[in-house]
């Protein structure tokens, strides 16, 4: 029973995240007191409306977490100079955001992005601007 | 099908006398259960999901799908009149302009999902998604 118990509120929080994530503004889901900066391989991109995901796995001493990193729209992202084939599964990224204000990373952590950093050192603003994202200095067209 | 012609005879039907005292739902309620499903039927018929075993369309792969897009793309149509009620929105010139955005999109999406045409829903998805901000950054904290 327990482990029914355990797999229902998994799956729950599961479909939430993928409810309440789907379309919103920044101050609703993410925590700008709660910057991150994350070092890990690209396991998983979603390149679909309204906002793109790029799935990365970080490895830490004992286990690896995955982190679902929202991004702007498709649209946007390809106007910043990312593709849907950019962002290779198996590439080693670092990503800077802010975690979402859930912290329970169940089944998976949940961030907003701001950029990212490809091997090769170039970094792509990934985030959406105006929507009540901190001006941090991400964007470089943010006036 | 079957929920087009509902949506249809409903729609049809709808008594021209509503007034403001016959809203049925706040704001919330119709964006929540309304709009944001509407829109994401939109959103999820295009795209596509890469990992290291390959790339994956999400288009509708039968009629079933396809229905829940064409459903989807006319309660965006409709929708534009149930937010232009004039208890819903008097004194609101942008609002009005949001309104007739919304239905420009969602007729845009019916006829690409009628035409199956798939790069034209994912276009249309990031438009109906910046008609949605414009709107949300006027209205959202009133």
């Amino acid at each position: 029973m327990r482990k029914i118990l355990s797999l229902v509120v998994v799956l729950t929080l599961f479909s939430l995240s993928h409810t309440i994530y789907g379309h919103h503004a920044f101050t609703a889901e993410f925590d700008a007191n709660a910057p991150i900066n994350i070092t890990g391989k690209v396991v998983k991109v979603e390149w679909i409306n309204p906002h793109a995901w790029v799935h990365v796995e970080v490895q830490d001493e004992s286990k690896a977490t995955i982190w679902m990193v929202e991004g702007g729209t498709p649209n946007t992202l390809i106007r910043n100079g990312l593709n849907k084939n950019s962002i290779k599964p198996g590439t080693v990224i670092n990503v800077r955001g802010y975690q979402s204000k859930g912290k329970l990373c169940l089944p998976r952590c949940i961030a907003n992005g701001r950029d990212i950093t490809f091997p090769d050192g170039s970094k792509v603003f990934m985030g959406s601007s105006g929507t009540g994202a901190p001006r941090d200095g991400a964007d470089p067209k943010e006036r | 099908m079957k929920n087009l012609i509902v949506l249809s005879f409903t729609l049809t039907f709808f008594p021209f006398n509503v007034a403001a005292e016959n809203e049925h739902s706040d704001m919330h309620d119709l964006m929540a259960h309304l709009l944001t499903p509407a829109s994401e039927a939109i959103w999820e018929s295009s795209g596509y999901v890469i990992t290291e075993e390959g790339e994956f369309s999400l288009e509708p792969k039968n009629e079933e799908e396809w229905e829940r897009v064409l459903y989807g793309a006319k309660v965006i149509t409709e929708s534009a009149y149930l937010l232009s009620i004039p208890s819903r929105s008097e004194n609101r010139k942008e609002w009005i302009v949001f309104a007739g955005l919304l239905e420009e999109v969602g007729e845009k999406a019916f006829e690409a999902a009628e035409q199956k045409d798939v790069e034209a829903l994912f276009k249309i998805g990031a438009e109906l998604y910046q008609v949605c901000v414009a709107c949300h950054q006027v209205y959202m904290n009133e």
